[in-house]
């Protein structure tokens, strides 16, 4: 049995505590828009967050998360409203759209550290793949995002 | 344990796609039209109480802005608000039965796909005249109901408006008697200039779901009572399933059943984790396989089949005269290696099979073959299986194949509940049908100019569409096939066999060979096809024709287009764009060409180089003349994200065979293009009324020549083969 907070609620799951995040959240809790890509950590299409820090939910186990904030795509806004989402929408960023739960999760926490990043650390902080080609928009949503986050902060 | 076996090639023959068995099994599928009874209007579009619009659509949305641009055509005509479009799903229809695939096999092919860069251009006007119709019938209706003549009636904004007392009714209100209504033939279709959502920068139908995680991708499908399962295939290629030790699998809390199949084992659990667990400790018993297939094996192939006389692909003046009479002749070889698909969604489908009836979700490019699949292995009739095309996480080729189909069909057969089985990345990247290796021979003769006068081209690899048993002119017994052809002055010949050179570079005396190397690594359809290879040894082969004769590549080009205004057009425009031969300190320039699609089109790529060999590409100049333009934004993404799909190929991994094994498995091995590698790439469309051009593919196959052009005026080197490696330009 583990306890894991989602996105504010509270799931007791019977699962091994090695089962990997991931897999609790789409499979056991039914959440799905948090994607399988890899399974090693390299693609980031399961990226959600853990208090502010964007983790790949692959890699990480529900024991080691027990007890810790889990926020996944379906919690960042009730409305589809964060400044990320909303920044998405407004640079038209998606193609598949596979990739893009996990792009919006790593973007979100790169912002929260650091709402005007600069090439450089956008480069380092946006690791996520995506096969569309969609990087020069997740770029320009980025830079929008962070404009909406820090008016959103004065 | 009993290996369950499947008689695959016995219904491939009766059902496939061989000479339209497809179409003729799926006769009974027009009866099965969705609900509606006699309606005017087809079941693929539907009009609610509410005036909102249901609509289906023959494309699957893969990324490429299909399903927008198809309900904008329909809304239109239609005269309706994209916002009155509540619902747009890829339907399996037999109206959706591709009419160009239909063109290019005398109408052998017949069925529902989507590939080939040909959704916009086969269906904008068969939307545009379903919106039409639908708009007179809604017309008729309403001056019916009001006893006017239809003249006075107008479509305005989901309404039907009366111009002489300012009544309205809604589309809502009138879709139960406009069905009743006999369709006009022939309803008038608006002019260009009367466009409001047709050649504008319309945001995408499915953005919003795709921001919050309620797009449902062929992973994301969820059934009560559903299973959860993996594939193990054997990993040498044509290795074959004798048995497995399933003690450990099955001692993995979780798992349910292990089924053996042909070539590969399926792991059923109660959730993924478990199957891929269990499916890890499998033990496959295999025989045969070829184990000393190997990319030496394949190289050495290749080059003993250069000697022999080739398939013809193109030929015209007398390119053995030339030939001899040429002062200079390049004597040039490329190579391409194979590339997987590595689309962001493994594959995955779900199905559940009863006695009564059989339902598949998957994200397929083809519900037509996913039908012959469900068909195949259930033996049920086609009325009775229900096909769902869901959102795709990337298809690029991959998912037009129906192989990842079977495994879930059989579980759920065996297991009688519903199964999702998703593949591990490592078998997705291992058992793909790859982009095929090809080798290809280049002869340019140059006259006392060193302008080229003539050209042989031998082209080496494996005919793909033998595996699909494509019908002719596609495929033929002598092993000539379009598919791996296409790029080398073959263009959109079928189904006439004889090439339109017509717009092809200018040199008089061509000779295109295609000698068939079929290899035992499964081959298939890599976006952009042979233009992908072809392309590449094409563009790179004048470039080098170029350098030898002192010619700028963009003036060369130009020499070799002049009667093809639209090709000049687009060479001009970009050589402006680019600032062409005056790139900044230290980069440097390289350019390609293709009219791949009916596209026009031209790449111009800025690089550096450092002393260790690694490029920076700096900046990518696109301009694309594709013709008619519905959505100038998902055009010009599609142009871009295709460079960017083309530019991991040319810089990033290649997939290798060892022992008869892929050597790659993952995104460690088999590395993709990142954000930090992603240059600047500006797209410009020179917009005009030709016919629409395809643009899914158009991208990809150009960038490669266009940087390895780069490297050379960089470095001197020259690539002929891709991906350049760091190590092979220092």
């Amino acid at each position: 049995m583990t306890e894991l907070s989602i996105n504010g609620q509270q799931h007791r799951l019977e699962l091994e505590p090695e089962t990997p995040l991931l897999w609790a959240i789409r499979d056991t809790v039914g959440l799905t828009g948090t994607k399988f890509g890899c399974g090693i950590q390299q693609c980031g299409t399961c990226t959600v967050l853990i208090g502010k820090r964007s983790v790949r939910s692959c890699g990480i186990t529900v024991g080691e998360v027990a007890g810790k904030e889990i926020t996944t795509i379906e919690g960042l806004s009730g409305d589809s409203r964060h400044p990320v989402q909303l920044a998405w929408v407004e640079e038209q960023v998606p193609q598949c759209g596979y990739c893009q739960s996990g792009q919006i999760m790593a973007a979100v926490s790169l912002l929260e550290r650091n709402p005007n990043p600069t090439d450089k650390e956008i480069d380092r902080g946006m690791l996520n793949l995506c096969r569309c080609g969609t990087y020069p928009r997740i770029k320009k949503a980025i830079r929008r995002a962070g404009q909406m986050m820090e008016k959103q902060n004065a | 344990m009993k290996i369950v076996q499947l008689n695959r090639r016995e219904f491939l023959k009766s059902s496939a796609l061989a000479g339209g068995g497809l179409a003729l099994g799926l006769s009974g599928f027009a009866k099965l039209a969705e609900a509606g009874g006699e309606s005017a209007l087809p079941p693929y579009l539907r009009i609610a109480s509410d005036g909102g619009i249901h609509l289906g659509v023959p494309s699957a949305e893969m990324g490429q802005g299909t399903h927008t641009t198809l309900a904008m055509l329909l809304a239109e005509e239609l005269e309706v608000e994209m916002s009155q479009i509540h619902h747009i799903e890829t339907l399996h229809h037999p109206d959706f039965k591709h009419p160009t695939f239909r063109e290019w096999t005398n109408s052998a092919a017949n069925f529902q796909i989507t590939g080939g860069s040909v959704s916009i251009r086969a269906w904008h006007l068969p939307f545009r005249k379903l919106g039409a119709t639908a708009r007179e019938l809604l017309r008729t209706a309403a001056t019916r109901q009001w006893n006017v003549p239809v003249a006075e009636c107008r479509a305005v904004n989901g309404r039907i408006e009366h111009s002489g007392t300012g009544r309205s009714l809604g589309y809502g209100e009138l879709a139960g008697s406009a069905s009743r209504l006999t369709p006009p033939e022939n309803p008038p279709l608006k002019s260009p200039e009367q466009f409001r959502l047709l050649g504008r920068a319309i945001p995408r139908w499915d953005t919003p779901v795709k921001v919050n995680g309620t797009a449902v991708f062929g992973t994301d499908v969820d059934l009560p009572g559903m299973l959860y399962g993996t594939v193990k295939h054997c990993v040498v290629c044509g290795e074959k399933l004798t048995g497995v030790d399933d003690t450990r699998a099955k001692a993995v809390p979780g798992v349910i059943a292990i089924i053996p199949l042909e070539d590969q084992a399926v792991v059923v659990a109660d959730s993924t984790w478990a199957a891929m667990q269990g499916a890890q400790v499998l033990t496959l018993h295999t025989t045969g396989g070829y184990s000393d297939l190997s990319d030496e094996s394949i190289a050495r192939q290749f080059r003993s089949d250069l000697a022999k006389a080739g398939v013809p692909v193109a030929h015209r003046g007398d390119p053995a005269t030339a030939m001899g009479k040429a002062a200079q002749v390049l004597e040039l070889e490329y190579e391409a290696p194979m590339q997987a698909h590595a689309a962001m969604e493994p594959l995955c489908a779900t199905a559940s099979v009863t006695p009564e009836g059989c339902e598949v979700w998957a994200p397929t490019q083809s519900s037509d073959f996913a039908m012959m699949m469900a068909m195949g292995v259930t033996e049920l009739p086609p009325e009775k299986i229900k096909v769902h095309t869901t959102y795709l996480g990337g298809g690029f080729g991959r998912k037009v194949e129906y192989d990842f189909i079977t495994a879930p069909l059989v579980a759920s057969m065996v297991l009688g509940k519903p199964v999702k089985i998703t593949w591990t990345r490592e078998e997705d990247t291992r058992h793909d049908f790859y982009r095929p290796p090809f080798l290809i021979h280049m002869q340019f003769g140059l006259d006392v100019h060193d302008m080229p006068q003539g050209l042989r081209a031998k082209l080496v690899g494996p005919a793909v569409s033998r595996r699909w048993q494509m019908p002719p002119p596609w495929l033929e017994e002598n092993g000539y096939d379009w598919v791996v052809t296409i790029g080398m002055f073959d263009g959109y010949n079928l189904p006439n066999r004889t090439p339109d050179l017509s717009k092809a570079y200018a040199i008089p005396n061509l000779q295109v060979d295609f000698v068939p190397s079929d290899i035992q690594v499964p081959t298939g359809a890599w976006r952009s096809i042979g233009t992908s290879h072809n392309t590449f040894a094409l563009e790179s082969g004048l470039d080098e024709v170029a350098h030898a004769g002192g010619h700028d590549p963009f003036e060369l080009r130009r020499k070799l287009l002049t009667h093809n205004p639209r090709a000049l057009a687009v060479l001009d425009r970009a050589a402006e764009l680019a600032s062409w031969g005056k790139p900044p300190e230290g980069r440097f320039q390289g350019m390609g060409y293709t009219d791949y699609l009916e596209t026009y089109q031209v790449q111009v790529a800025e690089i550096s180089v450092s002393k260790r060999g690694k490029i920076t590409v700096h900046k990518i100049t696109c301009v694309a003349d594709c013709g008619q333009v519905f959505n100038p934004r998902i055009a010009k993404r599609q142009l871009e994200g295709g460079i960017l799909y083309g530019l991991t190929a040319t810089l990033k991994g290649e997939i290798n065979v060892q022992n008869g094994q892929i050597v790659q498995s993952n995104f460690d091995d088999y590395p993709m293009l990142k954000l930090k590698d992603t240059p600047e790439i500006n797209v410009h469309l020179l917009e005009n009324h030709e016919a629409p051009g395809g643009l899914g593919e158009a991208g990809t196959p150009l960038i490669g020549p266009a940087v390895a052009n780069a490297v050379f005026a960089a470095t001197g080197k020259r690539v002929r083969r891709l991906p350049i490696r760091p190590k092979d330009l220092v």
